[in-house]
């Protein structure tokens, strides 16, 4: 078995798109149409491009347990899925130029420094650099 | 304030105790991350941090979950990644990433990553030209 593809529920696919491509700097890898509103729509990491996949699954919009529990996340500020960066201070620094919306902004904790943003499609991701 | 920031200040304050301790692993990582390619082992590691091997070892693994020789190992693999990718040949990317010798180096490499260094040099370039 191997790790290929992990899963980040959004509402708007293409919204996620634009922000994960235009402001985090990931690459669009995999777009195949499935039905008139869904399609399966992955990036990668420019740096790891062979690396694997953020699946944008569009499962709050069809099933309602995965929004409440999305919802249910987002509001207690819990990152479900973090990324990790060679500096945590230059990624705050630069996404914010951006317009991106920090809840925990740079902090240590032990052997990791990490903050967390809003990704605008319901989810908090958090970055991690290994200290 | 959100469930996660109060979460994240509860446990920061718990870790706070210990900074001696992080102090030191994370001293220990940062000198195995700028001397992978020279010879490195619990004792010099220890000595460095003026601390015992044993105690140097368990604090390593309890805070990043790996043994010092664990680390080093996997720090070496990307390190190998890296000089293939940039067109090393094999037997220079062995000694430049540390490993001691080619033959223990191309069967940990096709252990962990699934391909021999040659083979894995041929698919990068492959993939680059493409």
């Amino acid at each position: 078995m191997k790790v290929k593809v992990i899963s980040v529920p959004v509402g708007d696919q293409e919204k996620a798109l634009q922000f994960y491509t235009r402001k985090l700097g990931f690459l669009k890898k995999v777009d195949v149409p499935i039905s008139k509103d869904s399609r399966w729509l992955t990036v990668v990491s420019k740096e790891e491009q062979d690396g694997p996949e953020v699946l944008f699954e569009p499962s709050p919009n069809h099933f309602e347990p995965a929004k409440t529990y999305q919802k249910a996340l987002f509001d207690a500020g819990i990152p479900y899925t973090q990324f990790n960066v060679d500096s945590v201070m230059q990624e705050y620094e630069r996404l914010v130029n951006l317009g991106v919306e920090f809840s925990v902004r740079p902090t240590e904790m032990r052997t990791v420094k990490i903050a967390v943003f809003d990704d605008t499609c319901g989810n908090n991701i958090q970055i991690v650099e290994m200290l | 304030m959100t469930f996660y920031q109060r979460e994240i200040i509860r446990i920061r304050s718990i870790c706070y105790s210990n900074k001696r301790q992080i102090e030191a692993v994370i001293g220990t990582r940062n000198y195995i991350n700028s001397n992978f390619d020279q010879e490195l082992n619990l004792g010099l590691l220890s000595r460095i941090r003026f601390t015992s091997k044993f105690h140097l070892l368990r604090l390593f693994k309890k805070y990043y979950g790996l043994t010092p020789k664990q680390y080093l190992t996997d720090k070496r693999i990307e390190k190998a990644k890296e000089f293939l990718k940039e067109g090393l040949a094999v037997t220079e990317t062995c000694f430049a990433s540390g490993f001691e010798t080619p033959s223990s180096f191309s069967t940990l490499f096709k252990c962990r990553v699934g391909l021999a260094p040659s083979e894995f040099q041929k698919r990068a370039t492959f993939t680059k030209s493409v």
